[in-house]
């Protein structure tokens, strides 16, 4: 994983002692910094141990989702032409650069948020195309990160990161719905959101520290002893049972040990190679003052988590429905939910062009990350949604829509699509949905409310 | 007894040519047998005798008869009865010698067709010497505890442990791979259940989920039903646990004044000793709260008279004094009188209920606003038990009440005045000194009868009338997170001492676990910020949410002068100010407040954790044990600096993967001192570490089993669980192990509830219906009425049957000839019942005279015929099959690979029935050996169709005909005929399979020809006790087999040195 991790293994023979997980892991407090391959040199590792390396198969497809809350600035938001021709309105302007990659997609919508009241309704469900349920029990479907993470995610660190600019809130919105679902747009299950991740550190150790696979790894040492310990109290044929079970400790044991180990030599093929390692700070604990460092270092995480194959499904709540963040560096007082009732604005302008310049931002990154013959942006799909189109009217009878990325050239781009006029039955956000988990290799039959693919994605 | 035996097997043995000789049979055969009919042996021959009439008789048989199929070159069955040189090598392999018995009894081997045939003569002295030797190895070994391997918890048990051990039914093995069965069709011994890396990741995976479900209370440990994980699963977790508790309430004053009404007439309702507390208890109404009411009602009070002249207490002493005797009237009709009085009370009580307007908030402030939300909340909370005076219409004039001018929008809304409509409930005299009484009865009656005990659902406070639904707990906050507890009349009024304790305990638990005030406290910030915009001027900017000192009392401190700095300049009025102050200081106190709380459940939840150790290994742990749990905890929070929740979970997580939780192992005396301890009550952690060595065992080949080790033993016997309780506390007194108290034990458990996994668990898997849950071979469009509640009630069916028969200690006769059984609405109709199936729903019923409906014990059980029906026709191959395997006993050996098979739908035979079609089957010898030992069992269940309905077409339209001929030449028709014929013939066949497979089934393990004195003691008790249950399972737990076990590092093989 790191290159101080091999470094460390070389120090530690025998993994018998718990103390080698907790050195290992104040080194990496100490230095603060890790480096990380990309996944391209550690695409060994993930065979059989011991065989020759395989050639580099295609790059694994990523899904990305970023999320601001209560609509944009509807006056500036449109997009004209295709490919390198296309003209962008004034809050797209920060996706010039990637004309090419970008797909605008207008007139979709999400029907079982529609007339069931503004705000929390509207939200929650973004991702899952469910009915939502007032009062005091959550219930409403599972997001599509979370299909795609329970499909894909057994093959990397974390099954998916689900990160937040901003805490949730749960109080109850006057429609009578818990304002859980501002928060949430990510759901395990139908009665419960996952938690997001609002502290860039810990989103960074999630990844890094490997904490669960470490904790998993004391724990069965711990039961190892055990085992070990009361072989010798119990008779020789009740030893062959016990035995059964210290091999299978051993086993999934060594599992994790291997992957550890396997990285590390791969991580040293790579440098006497004399290729990069993707490198980052430890971001300090707590929050950034600025919000502005805070969005960019959760940008920084997904990119490398993304890059070097951590995980390969994230969501980001830029900022809630019913957000109370603050923007003085852009010179406005309201905070986010006030001033979206004023959203043809200059100043709401400011703040919509802001979260797309997050979608620049991360784009950016993965653009600058060689994979393959292309970038790291080619393999991923970046989806950037609101959960309304304007603010001031509640109004999501179609809502805001980019995606950035060909999803290893699956995703035709540089177009700008339109599904106003379709009919509500071919407008279906979920029929977006479907269709990308169809280019994600999770074929589903139906999900949400959909139960056909969007036509001319 | 001996007599009996040998008379039942004198009849039996006429038909053995016929019929199958079970091997449970042979070997108590042997008793009359090997005395009677052997030439060749001696009555009690000794080892060398033995070993001598095995090399002048059995070895040259075998070699002549047998060893050209069953030689050592490619032996058939794998079975190479020449490779047996001694009869130690015999005995070791006995239970293929048990087939050798059977297969050369029913002349089965050699095959007929085969050359030479061994004389009868030469058979018997084989078959006797078998016997001879079974029964030496059972005498010399009677009793002994046998091999009972360590073994890991089966997958059934893992899940009913999971649930004694965390409280919530989580089943985790939902996604594991399905446990083996043993030899004797069970899969809870270590013979069969296996560890795999791929099992290990499992339970990895299922220890998890578990933790994940893990709250930390200020009491303890406790799990969810759901994972907790979310805040708004934490949210959801504690909520619950609170309204639950305040529903659990009796707050209705009618059942108050019903229960006053019978303590009044003690004498009359014949229970003249009553008092109050009994009658509150027999009533379910809280014994304070009855006490006040009663004394409330009967203290002495102004003459009656108008309400104005007496107050309304006078007024409900009245009513109450106006309820019959109950001599004169029904107790329902004085119920409803005591609702009419309740009604009285309700409504008036709401008439002089307090109502606070929002308070006047400064300038740029919302009422929205939690200073003002919470200061309006607490207003009413602690005005739930007083007078609201205004409400009272002095000398009969209503009040009149100044509404403020308001602005609302853009629309200003002048100053109003309101008078209330008059209502002679409200009248109160003018002159004072009579009006001051009726005042106080006013307040007395406000008093007593609060205008709510508690709120369990708030909607908005700010709003009137708010149409809000569902917002359990909630403050009335706007768009903002926040709870208020308001439940003062309930504690000070209702509840007993430890239940005050228990509801506070669960407030503070919502506090702790769900971080409410923290949580409050930062939404503060979201809502003055963005919804209100109180605080959006700069100088508010230090404060903000995401900030980790954000809770610290400087910075709540810091903003409280600014906010109310503001509310100052604002023009705020001193109550609103003085709202604001409060506010604060309640933040800071209750935060405080709450880490300390949080702080001071660490030792407890430590402790917790050890006693969660202790239930889950089913013993008390030692000190290393102990230690060493305390010392990974403590590096997990101390080195690796996780949080106590992420701390005690990876601990819980380390106590469901070790060894200890995952095997039952029958140590011999983990930590248990040699003498009990002095306190029995409790799981004591004892300092001496274990003896390695075993402690001197009383007989040879015997050690008794600890009694932690028997505790368990008994309740994965019975519950398929780990011990409950009183189970550890005899286990911690030491005296488990005596006679008394296992048999008081087990006939307390046989009453349990959890005597379910019994009916499940043995029975399920004796009688085959374990996973008929999934049973997917009914083609559902040609019976629709086949639904999967149909399913789930026919699985039911014994579950409920047997669970009766244990519960109630039940002839086991009655699984064979009872006219009674169990159902529910669904089943019912399939039944035909449907003079029941319309009262029931789905509540399960007993039938008593099922019987009328063709049903009655296990034999006509639908889930039965079902599953013995390949779908779209009967099998009475099947079915005769399945009776005379699992309910007889028989041994049959699987069909040639050859068979032809029968259509699949009976509608597709032509002109034949399913009965002529089998009889053309067994015109072939080859076939007609086995069929004949079952068919006629299965074609008197003709009359019930593939899903087991009564029919009397087949699905070909041709009349079923229910008639077999039995062995013997008779004939009988239908279930009773079957019943009769087993009745006459056959029920020491069942006896014996039962008493074997509960054995078998109790041990973990396989039987062996040792057991035999234990099973004739079963059969002996079984008929001496009526034939009732009870005296199995005593039976067995006092067996020798059960309380003991073979001494550590014995060999294996008890018998292996045989020698003569």
């Amino acid at each position: 994983m790191s290159d101080q991790d091999q470094d460390l293994s070389q120090d530690q023979p025998s993994k018998d002692t718990p103390a080698a997980p907790l050195s290992r892991r104040i080194f990496l407090r100490g230095t603060g910094v890790v480096m990380a391959l990309p996944w391209l040199d550690s695409l060994p590792v993930w065979g059989a141990t011991g065989d020759a390396p395989k050639a580099p198969s295609t790059p694994p497809k990523r899904f990305v989702v970023q999320f601001m809350g209560t609509g944009i600035n509807p006056d500036h938001w449109w997009a004209k032409g295709a490919g390198a021709e296309m003209e962008l309105s004034r809050s797209l302007q920060p996706l010039l650069p990637y004309k090419d990659k970008l797909n605008v997609i207008n007139g979709l919508f999400n029907k079982p948020s529609t007339g069931v009241g503004i705000h929390p309704g509207m939200t929650g469900n973004i991702l899952s195309g469910m009915p939502l349920t007032r009062g005091a029990m959550l219930h409403g479907g599972i997001s599509i990160d979370q299909v795609l993470a329970a499909h894909l995610g057994q093959e990397t660190v974390q099954p998916s990161l689900v990160l937040a600019c901003e805490q949730p809130l749960t109080g109850y919105h006057e429609t009578n719905f818990s304002m859980a679902y501002s928060s949430h747009i990510s759901w395990q299950s139908a009665d419960s959101p996952v938690p997001t991740e609002v502290y860039p550190s810990l989103a960074f150790d999630s990844l890094f520290e490997n904490s669960g696979s470490r904790r998993l790894e004391s724990i069965l040492d711990r039961v190892r002893e055990e085992a070990s310990g009361l072989r010798r109290r119990i008779s020789r044929e009740d030893r062959s049972k016990l035995d059964e079970y210290l091999t299978s400790v051993r086993e999934v044991e060594q599992r994790a040990q291997r992957m550890r180990g396997d990285l590390g030599k791969a991580a040293n093929r790579a440098k006497d190679k004399g290729q990069p390692l993707a490198a980052m700070k430890r971001p300090d604990n707590g929050l950034p003052e600025d919000i502005r460092d805070h969005m960019r270092l959760m940008c920084d995480i997904v990119a490398l988590a993304i890059q070097t194959d951590k995980t390969r499904i994230a969501t980001m709540l830029m900022c809630r429905d019913l957000s109370g963040l603050f923007y003085p560096f852009l010179g406005v007082r309201d905070a986010h939910h006030p001033a979206s009732h004023n959203d043809t604005s200059d100043d709401y302008e400011r703040i919509t062009q802001h979260y797309v310049s997050q979608l620049a931002y991360l784009a950016g990154r993965l653009q600058a990350m060689p994979e393959g013959n292309g970038t790291v942006l080619d393999s991923t799909c970046l989806l950037w949604l609101s959960n309304m189109f304007s603010g001031s009217r509640h109004d999501n009878s179609t809502l805001p829509i980019l995606t950035v990325g060909g999803l290893g050239g699956t995703l035709e781009t540089g177009r700008v699509l339109n599904y106003r006029d379709k009919g509500d039955e071919n407008r279906k956000l979920c029929s977006l949905y479907l269709s990308l988990m169809d280019r994600m290799g999770v074929p589903l039959k139906r999900f949400g409310d959909a139960d056909a693919r969007l036509i001319g994605i | 007894m001996g007599r009996k035996f040998s008379c039942n097997l004198a009849g039996w043995q006429g038909a053995a040519s016929a019929l199958a000789l079970p091997v449970l049979l042979a070997w108590i055969s042997t008793l009359g047998v090997a005395t009677s009919s052997t030439a060749t042996a001696a009555p009690n021959p000794t080892a060398a005798e033995l070993e001598k009439e095995f090399a002048r008789t059995v070895r040259p048989f075998m070699q002549t008869y047998c060893a050209s199929c069953h030689g050592s070159d490619k032996p058939e069955a794998q079975l190479d009865l020449t490779s047996y040189a001694t009869m130690s090598s015999v005995v070791k392999d006995f239970p293929h010698w048990s087939l050798v018995l059977e297969r050369i009894s029913v002349k089965q081997m050699p095959p007929p067709e085969m050359s030479p045939q061994p004389s009868a003569k030469q058979r018997e002295a084989v078959m006797a010497w078998i016997r001879a030797v079974r029964q030496f190895e059972a005498n010399r070994n009677a009793g002994d505890p046998g091999p009972v391997l360590a073994r890991r918890l089966s997958n059934a048990e893992y899940d009913y442990t999971i649930r004694d051990l965390t409280g919530v039914d989580l089943r985790p093995t939902r996604e594991f791979p399905v446990d083996p069965a043993n030899q004797e069709g069970f899969d809870n011994s270590g013979e069969s259940l296996t560890l795999s890396p791929a099992l290990m990741k499992k339970y990895v995976q299922a220890a998890r989920s578990i933790a994940d479900n893990l709250v930390l209370t200020s009491t303890g440990l406790e799990f969810a039903s759901h994972p907790v994980l979310a805040e708004t699963d934490r949210d959801k977790f504690c909520i619950f646990r609170i309204v639950d508790f305040y529903k659990r309430q009796p707050t209705d004053y009618a059942d108050y004044f019903l229960a006053a009404w019978r303590y009044k007439h003690r004498a009359a309702l014949g229970t003249p000793n009553a008092t109050l507390a009994s009658v509150a208890a027999s009533s379910g109404v809280s014994p304070r709260y009855l006490e006040l009411v009663w004394s409330t009602l009967t203290a002495p009070e102004p003459t009656a008279g108008p309400v104005d002249k007496a107050g309304p207490i006078a007024r409900l002493q009245v009513m109450w004094n106006a309820l019959p005797a109950p001599e004169g009237a029904s107790v329902d009709a004085v119920r409803t009188q005591c609702v009419t009085m309740r009604d009285w009370v309700v409504a008036l009580r709401k008439k002089v209920a307090w109502k606070f307007d929002n308070l006047k908030v400064p300038r740029g402030f919302s009422v929205g606003g939690q200073c003002f939300v919470l200061w309006k909340d607490r207003q009413y909370a602690s005005h739930r038990r007083q007078l609201y005076p205004d409400a009272l219409q002095v000398g009969g004039t209503p009040a009149t009440r100044v509404i403020p001018a308001r602005r609302r929008g853009d629309k200003t809304m002048p100053e109003q005045s309101i008078t209330d409509p008059a209502d002679p409930d409200l009248f109160v005299p003018q002159e004072e000194a009579a009006r001051a009484s009726v005042i106080k009865s006013f307040s007395r009656f406000c008093d007593v009868f609060p205008d709510a005990f508690y709120i369990a659902e708030r909607g908005r406070m700010f709003v009137n009338e708010s149409g809000d639904k569902g917002r359990l707990l909630t403050a009335g906050l706007h768009n903002s997170m926040g709870y208020f507890r308001d439940d003062t009349p309930l504690m000070e009024l209702m509840l007993s001492d430890s239940d005050r304790r228990r509801l506070n305990q669960l407030w503070l638990d919502f506090n702790m676990v769900a971080y409410v005030p923290e949580r409050m406290h930062l939404e503060f910030f979201v809502y003055e910020r963005a919804e209100s915009g109180t605080m959006t001027d700069p100088e508010f900017n230090f404060a903000r949410a995401e900030d980790k000192d954000s809770l610290s009392d400087e910075k709540i401190k810091r903003l409280a002068d600014l906010y109310l700095a503001k509310a100052k300049k604002n023009g705020g009025e001193p109550a609103a100010l003085q709202a604001i102050e409060e506010h604060f200081q309640w933040v800071s106190r209750t935060i405080r407040a709450t880490e300390k709380a949080r702080l001071a459940a660490e030792p407890v939840h430590r402790k917790a954790l050890l006693d969660f150790a202790g239930r889950a290994y089913r013993r008390p742990l030692t000190a290393s044990e102990r230690n060493e749990l305390m010392a990974f905890y403590q590096s997990l929070r101390q080195k690796e600096h996780l949080s106590a929740q992420d701390a005690v979970a990876d601990t819980v997580i380390r106590v469901l993967m070790s060894p200890s939780f995952l095997f039952r192992l029958d140590l011999e005396s983990p930590g248990v001192p040699a003498t009990p301890p002095k306190s029995p009550s409790k799981m004591r952690t004892v300092a001496t570490e274990p003896r390695s060595v075993a402690p001197p065992a009383g007989a040879k080949g015997v050690e008794p089993l600890s009694d932690y080790a028997l505790a368990s033993r008994l309740s994965y016997f019975l519950w398929s669980s780990m011990p409950d309780k009183e189970l550890l506390a005899h286990a911690a007194a030491g005296d488990l192990h005596r006679p008394e108290v296992l048999t008081a034990q087990t006939r307390r458990m046989l009453r349990d509830p959890r005597i379910r996994a019994l009916a499940l668990e043995f029975a399920g898997n004796w009688l085959d219906f374990r996973r008929f849950e999934e049973h997917n071979a009914v083609d559902r469009e040609r019976f629709p009425t086949f639904t999967n509640d149909l399913r789930e009630a026919m699985f039911e069916e014994p579950v409920r049957f047997l669970m009766d028969e244990f519960q109630e200690n039940r002839s086991v006769l009655d699984l064979l000839y009872a006219k009674h059984t169990f159902v529910n609405a669904p089943l019912a109709r399939h039944y035909g019942m449907t003079d029941i199936a319309g009262t029931v729903g789905n509540d399960w019923v007993r039938v008593k005279n099922a019987d009328r409906y063709g049903r009655g014990g296990l034999m006509p059980m639908a889930v039965f015929l079902t599953r013995n029906s390949p779908g779209l026709r009967t099998s009475p191959v099947k079915r005769g099959y399945w009776v005379v395997r699992r309910l007889l006993g028989e041994h049959i050996p699987p069909p040639p690979p050859n068979v032809p098979e029968l259509p699949k739908d009976e509608g597709a035979l032509g002109d034949r029935t399913l009965r002529q079609a089998l009889e053309r089957h067994r015109e072939n010898p080859a076939c007609s050996g086995c069929h004949a030992r079952f068919d006629s069992y299965g074609l008197v269940f003709e009359g019930y169709g593939p899903t087991g309905e009564l029919r009397s077409k087949d699905l070909g339209g041709k009349p079923v005909e229910t008639q077999a001929p039995f062995p013997g030449g008779e004939s009988r028709s239908g279930v009773t005929g079957l019943q009769e014929f087993v009745r006459e013939k056959r029920q020491q066949d069942f006896i014996d399979t039962y008493c074997r497979k509960l054995l078998s089934y109790s041990l973990g393990r396989s039987l062996q020809p040792s057991d035999e004195s234990t099973l004739r003691e079963m059969q002996k008790r079984l008929a001496q006790g009526g034939y009732r249950f009870n005296s199995l399972a005593e039976t067995i737990v006092t067996s020798r087999q059960f309380r003991n076990r073979r001494p550590l590092n014995r060999p294996f093989t008890a018998t292996a040195s045989v020698k003569g």
